[in-house]
């Protein structure tokens, strides 16, 4: 594989550093990454891989775009009022970058489809609103053995985490456990959320896809990342695989198929 | 000496590249391209005729440990060309 004088223009100011070069260029041209939500989160983790180079990305999102998606998701538009998101993003990120190949999967993932989608992905970022999608995200790549990385959002906080199953590192379900009910007035649209703090958590997550294809640099793993931007924060808090987890401890069940995630109780 | 070392003594390679017209950073971006595609101990010349890449390139090839500045020297005296030599490090 050789670079074209356009790409080479287009990715100079990266191949210019020394972590990445013409040969770590060409690894993220290689890359497969997908990403799950193409909201606030996932909407600068797509355009800045994009923008990046990552050569393949998937996105996977069901949902539609509305009014009130405007002030965080930046990806979509006023004009794409009522567009499906992954077409609003494919349009965007298609502009941006043509030389990215996307594939748009314009379903909800769910435990009956989440290994075929995520399968051959050399990493996931997981950016949907809700726990149950996190806890099948990271369930599925554990199963699979890709590296992922999976944030949150609430008012002024985030929070951010990366998990390598193949080095055995804490993941999602070793700090959260088992979500049995989901906790009332903690979304978006009930306790409210400053529209760049995904912004920021998302460029953070775009980061470990990046950092972990070119192997440079340290992830966030065995720790979460805090972020409180009332408080000028960020805080790296250390975790620990828990050796009973049910996803990633030493006796780990298959939960993709038997877990409830009770993905439809996800409140629309 | 090794064998193997005797053996990639024999084999050195010098590649040379013209990149008269660009312009920093691109001097270095296409210096870089052309380093990778080496092995150490290779040579590279680059011909150039940004002035300032004269600094530059060994400045950032010594920062990112890629190449060691054997000798810079003026090509056809008065026309602000030069011919940069460099070994892969």
């Amino acid at each position: 594989m050789k670079l074209t004088e356009e790409q080479i223009n287009r990715y100079s100011r990266q191949i210019v550093l020394k972590e990445i070069g013409g040969i770590g260029q060409k690894k993220l041209l290689k890359s497969k990454v997908s990403l799950v939500g193409l909201g606030a989160l996932g909407s600068p983790v797509a355009y800045y891989l994009v923008a990046a180079g990552i050569g393949n990305l998937k996105i996977i999102d069901y949902d539609s775009v509305e009014i009130s998606n405007l002030h965080r998701q930046i990806l979509h538009f006023t004009e794409d009022i009522n567009r499906k998101k992954t077409e609003s993003a494919f349009k965007k990120l298609n502009l941006l970058n043509p030389d990215c190949n996307i594939e748009i999967i314009p379903e909800r993932i769910t435990p009956d489809n989440s290994k075929e989608i995520l399968r051959n992905s050399d990493f996931v970022v997981e950016g949907s609103d809700n726990f149950p999608t996190k806890m099948l995200v990271n369930d599925t790549c554990i199963n699979l053995n890709i590296p992922f990385t999976i944030a949150g959002v609430l008012r002024f906080h985030g929070q951010i985490m990366t998990t390598v199953p193949n080095e055995k590192t804490a993941c999602y379900r070793c700090i959260f456990g088992e979500i049995v009910d989901f906790p009332s007035g903690m979304s978006c649209s009930q306790a409210g959320v400053i529209g760049l703090i995904p912004g920021i958590i998302g460029c953070l997550e775009a980061n470990e896809a990046i950092k972990c294809i070119l192997k440079v640099g340290d992830l966030i793993i065995n720790k979460i990342m805090y972020v409180d931007l009332l408080r000028n924060t960020f805080n790296l808090v250390d975790i620990k695989r828990d050796e009973n987890c049910i996803a990633c401890g030493d006796n780990p069940r298959d939960l993709v198929k038997t877990y409830n995630y009770r993905i439809e109780d996800v409140c629309q | 000496m090794s064998i193997k070392d005797m053996n990639n003594s024999k084999e050195q390679i010098m590649k040379q590249i013209d990149i008269r017209g660009k312009v920093c950073p691109m001097t270095f971006v296409y210096t870089k391209l052309a380093l990778e595609e080496l092995d150490a101990g290779d040579l590279l010349e680059v011909l150039l005729d940004f002035p300032a890449a004269l600094e530059n390139i060994p400045k950032n090839c010594k920062r990112q440990n890629l190449a060691e500045v054997l000798e810079i020297k003026e090509k056809n005296a008065g026309k602000d060309e030069w011919i940069l030599k460099l070994m892969k490090l």
